[in-house]
């Protein structure tokens, strides 16, 4: 079996948004430390940057902390921390047009560290900016958590039973 | 089998890919697929019981087509993660407007 870790181009979110707002206003929120943090979450979560190092292949590193008491709750009863290191890197970067965010996702119980995108597309039009935020779909993060988890060995067998059925 | 599972595998998803264009019957699955004669049956099998594909016979031959509801539910899955990335890009929005707000604030003070 082939074993497919980044995830296929139908496997995809796309979120786009249109913002009254000049392009370096919008390209300032994703690669500086002030504008990162005034926005990215998720929800009850904030974001303190360490690292960011808006170039192809510079770091971002940065602390999830719940800051809300749902939150913290959560967190607490997830493993004691209510805060998560998180390491991503700037894989593609594009002044004003174009990058990629590339995170390792480690904190999912049961589930091995594995890469997912976010990509993000600019473009000016008149006074707004188009914005199209990529996702790598969940489902791909599926695939890839249950080949490394074995699961693909148990659709083996369950292929070699429907074979002999 | 869950459709998660049903489309772990990779052969099975060039599978599906082909059977977008419409229904096919086997011989040209296995030719747009790239996929071993000896596979197909298994696969299709697979995908069948789990609900992804359809067959019905024409004379000789069967013809496979897609099944709408696994890929419903496959979006149902999704949508919670596509909601919680709207309400980011709100948040987006929003760190955006205070951001315009600051700078006309300190633009006025400078006139001043």
């Amino acid at each position: 079996m082939t074993t497919q870790t980044k995830p296929r181009s139908d496997a995809k979110i796309v979120v786009e948004r249109t913002y009254k707002a000049s392009l370096q206003d919008v390209w300032d929120l994703w690669t500086t430390k002030h504008g990162f943090e005034s926005w990215w979450g998720p929800q009850g979560f904030r974001a303190d940057v360490h690292e960011l190092d808006a170039r192809v292949g510079g770091v971002l590193r940065y602390d999830m902390v719940a800051n809300t008491p749902e939150t913290i709750a959560a967190m607490k009863q997830m493993g004691g921390t209510t805060s998560h290191a998180t390491h991503a890197r700037f894989s593609a970067l594009v002044r004003h047009e174009r990058l990629v965010i590339t995170s390792v996702i480690d904190f999912l119980p049961g589930v091995s560290p594995y890469e997912t995108d976010i990509a993000v597309e600019l473009a000016a039009i008149g006074n707004s900016v188009r914005m199209i935020v990529t996702l790598d779909g969940l489902h791909s993060d599926e695939f890839t958590k249950m080949q490394k988890e074995g699961f693909a060995s148990q659709l083996t067998k369950l292929d070699e039973r429907f074979a002999a059925g | 089998m869950d459709a998660f599972q049903a489309l772990a595998d990779p052969t099975r998803r060039r599978i599906v890919e082909v059977l977008r264009t419409g229904e096919q019957q086997v011989g040209d699955l296995v030719q747009r697929a790239g996929v071993h004669q000896s596979g197909v049956s298994r696969h299709l099998r697979i995908l069948h019981e789990s609900g992804f594909v359809t067959m019905r016979p024409d004379g000789q031959r069967r013809l496979y087509a897609l099944r709408a509801e696994p890929f419903r539910d496959l979006e149902e899955w999704l949508a919670p993660y596509r909601k919680l990335w709207e309400s980011r890009l709100d948040r987006f929005g929003a760190a955006l407007e205070k951001k315009q707000q600051a700078r006309r604030a300190s633009e006025e003070n400078k006139k001043k």
